[in-house]
């Protein structure tokens, strides 16, 4: 559904893309992650044919996005991290002029959909009445009019309380069940993209520092526990005989690759070293994005040659 | 589609309270005109000057003659910022807003996206300066007779405007001066909704645009710039004075429409490429 080739977007002296690769396949919830300016916003941006590229192909829906705008749009939704709309216009109003921007959309259509949001008996009222959860709802109501393939969601819990992220979370869930649409969903809520997505990008400064799915990213390392007499010393001894990749927290070890937790134990045995607890730990998104991110942290923000 | 993209640009403009700001004042400051002709010494002058000229001044000072006379402050002062503030607002404020954003999003083109934005802006200058017109008469004949009209407009340059009209060739050139005013109207929009597309706040579209209009009536009084005084465009706004001239000066009046609808199709086209070519982002 989404396809990005080599796509970099310079601001002025700044690299706000770098050479990013990206596919989401049709039927996934794909999760773009990244902090604040790490390039998120611009790569949908440019998804969307509002920010020109500097270099690199985008295909949305088959389509490419800045030769023939119209037809990879045709069928594609989005909501934006803080939901806009005309505040002196009703919802209902609100969705009639969104449509017109796409496809006459029958009136049934548009009261179909504000049913689907759980919007109904306050479709007449103003905007400028609505609160930020019931804005969120307008803002889906607005991105499935077109009766989407596609949606791409850009930040959407932003702002909410938590029962409100619980219930976009819901939502979201039921979009691809109920409706079996592909969704691209940006966002620093390590917790949200965990529980919803199959597959994710992670971006730094611009680049892609990863891409695959969510049980690959957790098994980029095997963390053990390590609970023992003196930590410094058993790692060293490990690193000297490449037993371990990584240490983390003064508490655990990242098993070298084919190493398993007994060769560990006998090592700690052969040096005396007391052994309280061993134990696996698992990987958790949050652990493997600042791990990453701490990876990448020393390299120094870019600027175009 | 077109047409419902059309409607649906009308539906965000004349929905909004401050669309009807200008309209507000207008009739507000043609109703204060009105209470300063009635009760000052205004027609005594007026009554003179058709006197010194051999005509009965009772036969002209009349409704029509007052609703002229009250157009022209408003067409200097009010008009321009009144159409500015909305042309400056067309596209920077949906851009500052970031509903703009929403709308790109979907499968819109931009160009066709600011023709519609454009032909709204054009749709409110005409309602603007029609019901200006409308109104100054309406008011204006609840307070003076029907009867002939006196035009006495003194124009930059030397030239004077004196024409003396019976109420229904009055009318009749009073209705076509409305329409080279709505031109007018338009070419100041569109001014605004050129600097509208670029990336700037709605204010500094609507300040650019007006700074624009004052540059050119600085230059335009200046002797220095006396033999160029076709290139500034507030010399072709006055072709709206012309209509009531005798003979009527058709060559000078098509001349100046002509360098006004160049002027509104070159800021669509700076706005509409500028526009294309801008990364739109939150």
């Amino acid at each position: 559904m989404i396809e990005l080739r080599g796509v970099s977007k310079i601001f002025g002296q700044r690299w706000a893309v770098r050479d990013l690769d990206l596919t989401v396949p049709r039927g996934e919830i794909f999760g773009l992650l990244g902090h604040n300016g790490a390039g998120k916003s611009t790569s949908i941006g440019m998804m969307l044919g509002q920010v020109w590229p500097t270099a690199g192909e985008l295909r949305i829906c088959g389509h490419d996005i800045t030769r023939d705008r119209a037809k990879a749009l045709h069928r594609v939704g989005a909501i934006f991290e803080t939901p806009v709309f005309y505040d002196y216009l009703s919802g209902w109003k609100n969705l009639e002029i969104l449509s017109h921007y796409t496809a006459p959309t029958p009136a049934e259509r548009i009261k179909k959909i504000v049913e689907w949001v759980g919007l109904t008996g306050r479709e007449n009222d103003k905007v400028s009445k609505y609160s930020h959860g019931m804005r969120t709802r307008l803002a889906l109501a607005q991105a499935l009019l077109p009766d989407p393939e596609l949606l791409i969601l850009d930040e959407p819990s932003d702002g909410l309380d938590p029962e409100g992220i619980h219930e976009m979370r819901l939502t979201i869930q039921r979009l691809q069940k109920e409706l079996g649409l592909t969704i691209l969903l940006s966002s620093h809520l390590l917790n949200e993209v965990e529980q919803l997505c199959t597959r994710i990008a992670v971006v730094n400064q611009g680049r892609k520092v990863f891409e695959g799915t969510l049980a690959e990213a957790k098994q980029t390392k095997q963390w053990v526990r390590l609970h023992v007499g003196d930590f410094a010393k058993a790692t060293a001894s490990f690193q000297a005989d490449k037993l371990i990749t990584d240490t983390r927290n003064g508490a655990l070890v990242a098993l070298a690759d084919g190493v398993k937790t007994d060769a560990l134990v006998r090592r700690l045995v052969a040096l005396d070293i007391p052994v309280f607890a061993i134990s696996p730990e698992e990987e958790t998104l949050e652990s493997f994005y600042l791990n990453l991110m701490q990876d990448s942290r020393a390299a120094k923000p870019s600027t175009p040659a | 589609m077109f047409f419902l993209q059309l409607r649906s640009e009308l539906a965000k403009l004349f929905g909004k309270k401050r669309t009807y700001i200008g309209f507000g004042v207008f009739l507000l400051a043609q109703n204060v005109m009105l209470l300063a002709f009635r009760y000052s010494n205004w027609s005594k002058g007026t009554a003179h000057l058709l006197d010194s000229n051999g005509y009965q001044a009772s036969d002209f000072i009349s409704a029509l003659t007052v609703a002229v006379l009250m157009l022209i402050p408003q067409i200097l002062l009010l008009m321009p910022l009144y159409v500015m503030l909305v042309g400056g607002d067309l596209v920077a404020k949906e851009a500052e807003d970031g509903t703009l954003r929403m709308i790109l999003s979907r499968p819109i083109s931009r160009f066709r996206l600011l023709l519609t934005k454009w032909l709204t802006g054009v749709i409110f200058a005409a309602i603007l300066v029609v019901s200006l017109g409308a109104m100054a008469l309406f008011f204006a004949r609840c307070w003076f007779e029907w009867k002939g009209m006196f035009i006495f407009i003194p124009v930059p340059g030397g030239q004077t405007i004196f024409s003396v009209l019976d109420a229904s060739e009055g009318l009749r050139l009073y209705a076509l001066a409305h329409v080279v005013l709505a031109i007018n109207a338009c070419t100041m929009l569109s001014l605004a909704f050129m600097f509208s597309c670029f990336n700037m706040k709605p204010a500094a579209a609507t300040i650019l645009a007006l700074s624009f209009l004052m540059l050119s009536v600085v230059m335009e009084g200046m002797p220095f710039f006396a033999d160029w005084k076709e290139f500034a465009i507030t010399h072709h706004f006055r072709a709206w004075i012309l209509v009531f001239s005798k003979p009527m000066q058709m060559a000078q009046i098509a001349e100046s429409l002509s360098v006004l609808v160049a002027v509104n199709v070159t800021a669509f086209v700076i706005g509409a490429t500028h526009f294309h070519m801008r990364d739109i982002k939150s």
